[in-house]
C-alpha cells in the first residue's frame, strides 16, 4: 500500500463520514427532542435517494438543487409523519413509538419495492474531480462533505439563534416546563421530527450522488447512524458529526486491507465495544 | 372580581380519583394561598388547573372566560403562568436564554424589555450568571430564575407551586420577600405552600386541602388565630 492511496482513502473516508454524520443527526435530533427511537431513519435515507434520482432523471433538476426541495419534502413528510403516526402514542412507553415508526418504515419500503423494484439505480452525474499528483478526490464527494458541513452548521444556527430553535431546546429539556412557558410542544415534536426526517432524506440524496442504491440500501445507513449516534454520545449532535468522521474513516481507511464485506462485522464490533467500554459515548455526554 | 374561578373540580390519575370537587376563588390584586400536607391534592390541583392532567367535573374560569378545556399553553398565552414545583429551569440553557423562553407568548414579547428590566431589579444576581448554563446554579438562584422566567411572560395570574421547598432558612424568606414585595406591587397570585407560618403572614385569602376536599378557607390573620390550624400545622 503506498501512501497516495492512503491520503486517498483519508480524504474520502472523511468527505463520507461528514454525510453519515449529517444522517445521524437526523435520528439524533429526533431521539434528543422526543425520547423516539426512529426506525423509519433508513426508509427515509432510501426515501431521499429516490427523490433525487426522480428530479434529476425525470425533470432534469440539478441535484444539488434538487436537495434543496428535498429538505422541504423530508419537513412536510417527517411532520404528516409525526402527526399521523406518532402524535397519539408520543406519551406511551417506548415500545409504541418504536412500533410506529418501524411500521412507517414497512409502509415506505413496500410501496418503495412496488414502485421501483429492488433492482440497483444510480445517479448519473459527474462533477469531475480534483488531482493532486495520482490522487483523485471526486468532486461529488468533495460537494457532499461541504454540504454536509453547511447543513450541520445551519441547523446550530437554527437551534440556537432562532426562536423556534430555542423552543426545541427548551423542549427537549423539559417538556412540561415548556408548555408553562406558552410553548405549543406538540407543534415543536411535529417540527423537530420534521427537521430529522429532512436531515436524513437530504443525508439520503448526497449519498446517492456518490453510490449506487436500492429502495433497501436505507437499511444499512440506518444501522451505520445508530453506530455513530453510540460512538459520539446520544443526544449529542457535534458527537454525532466526529461519530461519522470516524466511521468514514474506518470504512475507507480499513477496506484498503480487506474485503468490504467485512466492514459492517467491524463496524459492530465496534458499536459493542463502545457500548461495553464507554455506554456515553465518546464525547462523554450523559 | 374574581381572577380565577373553580367550581366543583374533580380529577385524578388512572382510576385513582384525587379532587373531590374543589371550590375555589382568587380574587383580583391579592394573594391567594392553598397550605395542606403532603398528598393532600395541592399540586394536583395546580396540574388540573393548568391542563397538565384533564379535570374529570367541573369548570374553571378566568377572568370570567371558561378555560376548563384549554391546553396548558394555551392557558400561559391567555396569562396563567405557573411556576412548577422543584423549579423546572431548562438546565442546558443559559440564564438568559432560560428568560428569553419566559417570554416565548405574546404579550411577553411585546414588553420583553421592560420585564428583563423588572426581574433583573428583583433579582440582581442573575445579571451577573446571564450567560452561565442554568442547570449550574445552585437552588435558591434556580428558583429565583424560575420566578424570574415566569415574570418574563407577564402574568395577570401568577401561580406558584411551593417555592420555598428544599432551600435554606434565609433564602425562604428571600422567596417570600419577593412575592410580598409582587403582592404590592398589584400581581395577583395564588401559592400553594407547606410553610404556614410565613405563608398566613403574607397572605389576602386562604384555602386549606386535605385529602382532595376544601377543609376550611378564610382570610389570612382570621386563619392564623384559628386553633384548628394551629393544632394542625403549628403543632401548638
Amino acid at each position: 500500500m503506498n501512501a497516495e492511496v492512503l491520503i486517498d482513502s483519508i480524504i474520502s473516508g472523511l468527505l463520507l463520514g461528514l454525510v453519515y454524520g449529517l444522517a445521524a443527526i437526523g435520528l439524533n435530533l429526533i431521539w434528543g427532542v422526543m425520547k423516539v427511537i426512529n426506525l423509519s431513519h433508513g426508509a427515509f435515507i432510501a426515501l431521499g435517494m429516490f427523490s433525487i434520482w426522480i428530479l434529476y432523471t425525470s425533470f432534469g433538476i440539478f441535484p444539488y438543487i434538487g436537495i434543496i426541495m428535498i429538505l422541504g419534502l423530508g419537513l412536510v413528510l417527517g411532520i404528516i409523519t409525526y402527526f399521523g403516526a406518532l402524535h397519539r402514542v408520543i406519551d406511551a412507553p417506548e415500545l409504541s413509538t418504536l412500533l410506529a415508526t418501524f411500521s412507517v418504515s414497512l409502509i415506505i419500503i413496500g410501496f418503495g419495492t412496488f414502485i421501483f423494484k429492488t433492482n440497483p439505480k444510480a445517479l448519473d452525474f459527474s462533477l469531475g474531480g480534483i488531482e493532486a499528483g495520482s490522487i483523485v478526490i471526486l468532486g461529488t464527494k468533495v460537494a457532499t462533505g461541504v454540504i454536509s458541513i453547511i447543513f450541520t452548521v445551519l441547523l446550530y444556527a437554527f437551534l440556537y439563534k432562532t426562536r423556534p430553535g430555542k423552543a426545541i431546546r427548551a423542549v427537549s429539556m423539559n417538556r412540561t416546563a415548556a408548555e408553562l412557558m406558552g410553548i405549543n410542544s406538540s407543534l415543536i415534536l411535529a417540527l423537530s421530527f420534521g427537521i430529522g426526517i429532512a436531515l436524513a432524506m437530504v443525508a439520503g440524496a448526497l449519498i446517492a450522488t456518490i453510490f449506487p442504491f436500492t429502495i433497501l440500501s436505507g437499511g444499512g445507513y440506518e444501522l451505520k447512524s445508530f453506530v455513530i449516534c453510540v460512538l459520539g454520545g446520544l443526544g449529542s449532535p457535534i458527537g454525532a458529526l466526529v461519530g461519522g468522521i470516524t466511521l468514514g474513516l474506518i470504512e475507507s481507511v480499513v477496506t484498503l486491507g480487506i474485503q468490504t464485506s467485512f466492514v459492517p462485522v467491524l463496524e459492530f464490533a465496534l458499536l459493542v465495544a463502545i457500548l461495553v467500554l464507554k455506554p456515553s459515548g465518546l464525547l462523554g455526554g450523559k | 372580581m374574581n381572577s380565577l374561578e373553580v367550581r366543583d373540580l374533580e380529577s385524578g390519575y388512572g382510576e385513582v380519583k384525587v379532587l373531590w370537587g374543589l371550590n375555589l376563588d382568587v380574587r383580583k390584586g391579592q394573594l391567594t394561598t392553598i397550605l395542606g400536607s403532603n398528598g393532600s391534592g395541592k399540586t394536583t390541583f395546580l396540574r388540573t388547573v393548568m391542563g397538565i392532567i384533564n379535570p374529570w367535573n367541573g369548570n374553571i374560569k378566568f377572568n370570567g372566560e371558561d378555560v376548563t378545556k384549554l391546553s396548558t399553553h394555551q392557558k400561559a398565552e391567555k396569562g396563567i403562568i405557573m411556576v412548577p414545583e422543584g423549579r423546572l429551569v431548562f438546565p442546558e440553557m443559559s440564564v438568559y436564554e432560560n428568560l428569553e423562553m419566559g417570554a416565548y407568548t405574546k404579550r411577553g414579547r411585546e414588553k420583553f424589555d421592560d420585564s428583563l428590566e423588572f426581574v433583573v431589579s428583583l433579582f440582581p444576581r442573575l445579571k451577573e450568571r446571564f450567560n452561565q448554563k442554568a442547570g449550574t446554579l445552585s437552588g435558591g438562584e434556580q428558583q429565583m430564575l424560575a420566578i424570574a422566567r415566569g415574570l418574563m411572560s407577564r402574568p395577570d395570574l401568577f401561580i406558584l407551586d411551593e417555592p420555598s421547598l428544599g432551600l435554606a432558612p434565609k433564602l425562604v424568606i428571600e422567596v417570600f420577600e419577593t412575592i410580598n414585595k409582587l403582592r404590592e406591587q398589584g400581581l395577583t397570585m395564588l401559592l400553594v405552600e407547606q410553610n404556614v407560618h410565613l405563608s398566613l403572614a403574607i397572605t389576602d385569602y386562604v384555602y386549606v386541602l386535605s385529602e382532595g376536599r376544601i377543609k376550611m378557607e378564610g382570610k389570612g390573620e382570621e386563619l392564623a388565630e384559628s386553633d384548628e390550624i394551629r393544632k394542625a400545622y403549628l403543632g401548638v
